[in-house]
């Protein structure tokens, strides 16, 4: 998706994991996929660097789709569709 | 099948003894089957109250948080018992959800193991 796609998307959950260092966003990407349903979508805030490699390969290796990252200043917004 | 990670958790010195939990729990999340082998002063991980006097500045979440989401999701944590008399303690002495297992314990989850880390 394009980046302005990504931003004007009504996400059914938002993660703000900002400030917890690696694993922390990934883990709490995980846990709160949970309470998405299957075909909607979630956003991620994480303020590490990592994040923006980990969530795309993990929503790969768990059957989601990951949608594409919008940089801001500071931080990322991950988008990540779920799957299963 | 899922693949599998056995952590080989040998020492209590914070550096060595958080990167199991970050990694583990990180595998957990990947859908990996983990397995953690606690031996030596890494029993210390494992013994009642002793994860809470193991801190690690900048750490994501603490110790006890960390075994918590490792043990909710499934992973198994093995004591290895040959290392009980060097440490000085006793299967009694160590948190729940805890097995305790020996050397052919670990060398069996070894061989199954896709992936083997040590610390």
């Amino acid at each position: 998706m394009t980046e302005d796609e990504l931003k004007s998307l009504q996400v059914d959950k938002k993660v703000d994991a900002r400030g917890t260092a690696c694993p922390g966003p990934l883990l709490e990407a995980k846990k709160s996929m949970v309470s998405v349903p299957v075909g909607g979508t979630m956003e991620v805030l994480s303020s590490d660097p990592s994040t923006n490699k980990d969530v795309p390969l993990w929503a790969q290796k768990v059957g989601h789709e990951y949608l594409g990252t919008v940089e801001e200043a500071g931080f990322w917004r991950i988008f990540v569709k779920r799957g299963k | 099948m899922a693949q599998k990670m056995l952590i080989f958790c040998g020492s209590d010195t914070p550096e060595k003894a958080f990167p199991p939990f970050m990694l583990g729990s990180g595998a957990l999340a990947l859908d990996m089957e983990v397995t953690l082998f606690f031996t030596m002063s890494g029993l210390n991980i494992i013994h009642k109250g002793g994860a809470e006097k193991i801190t690690l500045a900048g750490a994501p979440k603490s110790l006890p948080e960390f075994i918590d989401i490792l043990r909710d999701g499934g992973a198994k944590l093995i004591a290895c018992s040959a290392a009980f008399p060097i440490i000085g303690i006793k299967e009694d002495d160590l948190i729940d959800g805890v097995e305790c297992g020996g050397v052919a314990t670990f060398v069996d989850a070894a061989q199954q193991a896709d992936v083997v880390l040590t610390f």
